[in-house]
Parts: C-alpha cells; sequence; structure tokens
C-alpha cells in the first residue's frame, strides 16, 4: 500500500493547474483596470470593445464579454483537469467526492427532468450550468460579466433553439409541421410565435436578471453616495468626501444580485432548456417510427 | 476604445457564444465526463470482484462447514458402532460364561447326585447283607439248626423287599 502522502511531483502539477486556473482570470481583471475608461458618475453601458474585426453582413467587435468568456473556458479547462487529476477508484481524492458528487446529481437531474432517452445530455446541462453561472460570478472580481451582453446569452438560447427544432424533426418534417396545428387548427399562429418567443424568452430572461442587477447596483451605489455627501458634506476636507453609507448595503445587494440571483439564472436557464427539449420531443411517436422501421425492414 | 450599446444584436458574437458553449460541452464530455465514468466503471468492477470473492469464500466455507459436519456426524455414527459392538461382545461373552457355570454347576449337580444314588444303593446292598447276616445269625440261633443257606436267602430277600415295599408305600 502506497502511503497517503502525495508526491512531490504530484503537488507540483497540482500548483501549475491551480496556477493556470487563476492566470486567465488576473489577465482578465488587468486588461480591465488597462482600457476601462475612469467612470465618472452613473453610466450603465454595455461591454467594453477592444477591437473590431470586419466581417460581412456585420462587422464582429471582439468585445469585454467575448474575451471574459474565452479567458473563463481556459479556467474550466484546467479546473477540469485540476478536478480530476490523481483520480483513482481505490483511493479517492478530496475533489474527486466533489466531482462524483457533482456529477452524480446533474446526472439525476437530467434523467428526472427528460427521461432516459436523453441521458446523454448531462455534460451539455452541465457546460451551459458552469458557463452561465460562472460567467455570472464574474462580477465579484470586477470582471464584466459575459452573461450580461445580449449576444452571449442570445447565442446558448439559439443553440437550445435548435437542438428543440432537431428533436422535433426527428419524427419527420410533416410530423413537425402538424405539430404546430395542435391542439387546434386556429391556434396555428400562436404556436407558431411561441415557438420562436422560447428562445427569445429565455436569452431575455437571462441577460435582463444579470444587466438589472449591475443596473440596480450602480443605481443604489450612487444614491448612497449622493445621500453621504449630503449628510456629511458639510465636515471639512476629507471627511466631507468620506462615503460613509456606502459601508454595508452595496455588499449585501451584492451577495444577492451578483451570487444568488446569477446561480439562479444558470439553474433556470439549465432547467428550461431541459424541459423544452425534452417535452418537445415526441418521444412515443418517435418510438412507434421505430418500431414500423424495424418491422419494414 | 468604446462600449458598446447596453442592447446590441450581432450575429457573429451569437455564433461565437453558441461555439464557445459548445467546445466547453466537449470539454466537459472528454475532460471531466470520461475520466470519472471510467473510473466509476472500475471502481464497480472492483466491487464486483470483491464482491465475487466473498461469495466464494463464503461458498468454500459453507462447504467446509458441511464436510466437517458430515465427517463429525460419521465418526459418531462409528462410535457408536464400536460401543454397540463392545456391548454385545461383552453380552456374548457373559452370556457364554454363564452358560458355561451353569453347565458347570448342572454337571457337578448331576454327578454328585449320581454320586448320592450310588452311595444310597451301596449302603442299601450294605444294610441287606449286613440284615440278612444278622438274621441269619438270628435265625441260627433261634432255630438251632440250619437253615438251608439259599432259602434262608431267598426268605430274607423276600422280607426285605416287603419291608422295602411297605416302606416304598409308606412314602
Amino acid at each position: 500500500m502506497k502511503s497517503k502522502k502525495k508526491s512531490s511531483k504530484f503537488r507540483l502539477v497540482d500548483g501549475f493547474l491551480l496556477i493556470m486556473m487563476i492566470i486567465p482570470i488576473a489577465f482578465g481583471m488587468t486588461l480591465h483596470i488597462l482600457f476601462n475608461p475612469p467612470s465618472n458618475g452613473i453610466e450603465i453601458a454595455g461591454p467594453l470593445v477592444y477591437f473590431t474585426i470586419p466581417m460581412p453582413i456585420q462587422p464582429l467587435p471582439i468585445s469585454e464579454s467575448q474575451v471574459n468568456s474565452w479567458l473563463l473556458l481556459i479556467s474550466v479547462f484546467f479546473l477540469c483537469l485540476y478536478l480530476t487529476h490523481g483520480i483513482s477508484a481505490k483511493r479517492p481524492t478530496k475533489r474527486q467526492h466533489i466531482v462524483e458528487w457533482g456529477i452524480e446529481q446533474i446526472d439525476k437531474l437530467v434523467s428526472d427532468n427528460m427521461g432516459e432517452f436523453f441521458k446523454d445530455f448531462a455534460p451539455f446541462v452541465a457546460a451551459i450550468m458552469i458557463l452561465s453561472a460562472f460567467s455570472s460570478l464574474m462580477t465579484l472580481v470586477g470582471l464584466y460579466p459575459p452573461t450580461s451582453d445580449l449576444n452571449i446569452v442570445g447565442g446558448w438560447a439559439l443553440l437550445v433553439f435548435i437542438l428543440i427544432t432537431y428533436y422535433k424533426l426527428k419524427c419527420g418534417f410533416v410530423h413537425y409541421l402538424k405539430s404546430f396545428a395542435e391542439p387546434v387548427a386556429f391556434l396555428t399562429p400562436l404556436n407558431v410565435i411561441s415557438e420562436f418567443a422560447t428562445p427569445v424568452s429565455m436569452a431575455f430572461r437571462h441577460y435582463g436578471n444579470i444587466l438589472s442587477g449591475s443596473v440596480i447596483s450602480v443605481l443604489v451605489a450612487a444614491a448612497l453616495q449622493g445621500l453621504s455627501s449630503m449628510v456629511l458634506g458639510k465636515l471639512p476636507g476629507f471627511l466631507g468626501q468620506f462615503p460613509l453609507l456606502q459601508i454595508g448595503l452595496p455588499a449585501v445587494l451584492s451577495v444577492y444580485f451578483d451570487i444568488f440571483s446569477g446561480l439562479l439564472q444558470a439553474f433556470i436557464f439549465a432547467m428550461l432548456t431541459m424541459l423544452y427539449i425534452s417535452s418537445g420531443f415526441p418521444e412515443e411517436d418517435y418510438r412507434q417510427k421505430l418500431k414500423r422501421k424495424v418491422t419494414a425492414n | 476604445m468604446y462600449s458598446s450599446e447596453v442592447i446590441s444584436v450581432n450575429i457573429w458574437q451569437m455564433i461565437i457564444s453558441i461555439a464557445n458553449l459548445l467546445i466547453l460541452f466537449f470539454m466537459l464530455k472528454k475532460f471531466l465526463y470520461k475520466p470519472v465514468q471510467s473510473m466509476l466503471a472500475r471502481r464497480q468492477e472492483i466491487i464486483n470482484n470483491d464482491f465475487e470473492e466473498a461469495r466464494k469464500a463464503k461458498d468454500d466455507a459453507e462447504k467446509s462447514r458441511k464436510k466437517y459436519n458430515e465427517k463429525l456426524s460419521a465418526a459418531q455414527a462409528e462410535a457408536d458402532v464400536i460401543v454397540s459392538d463392545a456391548k454385545a461382545k461383552a453380552q456374548r461373552k457373559s452370556d457364554k460364561l454363564i452358560a458355561n457355570a451353569k453347565e458347570k454347576a448342572d454337571e457337578i449337580m448331576d454327578r454328585a447326585k449320581a454320586d448320592a444314588e450310588l452311595e444310597k444303593k451301596k449302603a442299601e446292598a450294605d444294610i441287606r447283607n449286613e440284615i440278612t447276616e444278622v438274621s441269619t445269625l438270628l435265625s441260627e440261633k433261634i432255630l438251632e439248626r440250619e437253615i438251608n443257606k439259599d432259602d434262608h436267602r431267598k426268605l430274607i430277600d423276600s422280607f426285605i423287599e416287603n419291608l422295602g415295599d411297605s416302606y416304598d408305600g409308606n412314602q
């Protein structure tokens, strides 16, 4: 039996992975500090655009949200390597317990909400959850959260829409068209609208929640600053500028908007993805079609 | 360097976002799910092996317990047989001894009886002779004459015979 003490090589690799996890975030923070123009007063703006690449149809701006997404991907990649480093069947490491628990939970969530047919969707749902949650949590280190960019969340919603349509088309195009005329034929326009409303509502819900959190935080902070300068403004010198009332309340709001709301929206987005995809898929008809195919052969 | 609008729709950014999500999906699948699932499969295998071994060991133990019990009961039966054999042997021996003793006793008894009979007969003959002699003497003395010895004997004999008869009859 090998000793429980980890070898120095193992520790070295661990440290390397951890550093590689932190470097992208630190790089993002440096970029933010270097390029963000100093704000004066209340300013609610979209992500900072570093440069623009000319493209057909529309130029592609490389914005802060894009860069942050990529940095996050690199970080998560090294997080995965870190979590699965030293994984073993006989003597599980501490982080292995966390990974196993998480994967088990996601698997259970997916099979509960989508059924056995969609069991392979677990990594996709995990990807949505991780990307959304960590993107929202980026505000904690002062970075611009990619989830408050409509294009980012819109892209995810578009992908979900493509998946929904793909699984609806599994029973054939005619079946797909017919599904719009249910339960009654004259509801067809409404069904078509609701079909397209699905990704739009998903994107706007997520994006709006995160953005509104930042907006409210900015507004409250500004209001408190104004209030404290009103109250303490008569005091001489440094004391008059001291934002006393800004202590406390913004932190509480940050806990709610940045942490709670961010995680909640990630969960909601993942849940809606699972529900829309699994409820849009006509599983019974698909099984019958498969059976017909088997008997025909 | 400028900030974009709060609400701006850009198709390329959306495509990049989709690509990001897909990249993360494959990344998680390859670097998180695959190692964990292969590890879980390995662990399941180990557990199954352990169970199999435990079951085998239990079976073996059960088997040897049965064997032991069988042996024990066989030994018990053997012991029983030996004891009963010994008992029977002893019984036989004692029976034989008793029978022998009885036989011998009977023999002794018979011999004693025969001896007694012989003795009795001898005594009877002696007594008869004596009586004969005595009576002869007496008769000679009384009659003072010689009786024919043979006649005399006949007489006495018949007398004794009668005596014996009367004696036997009294019996």
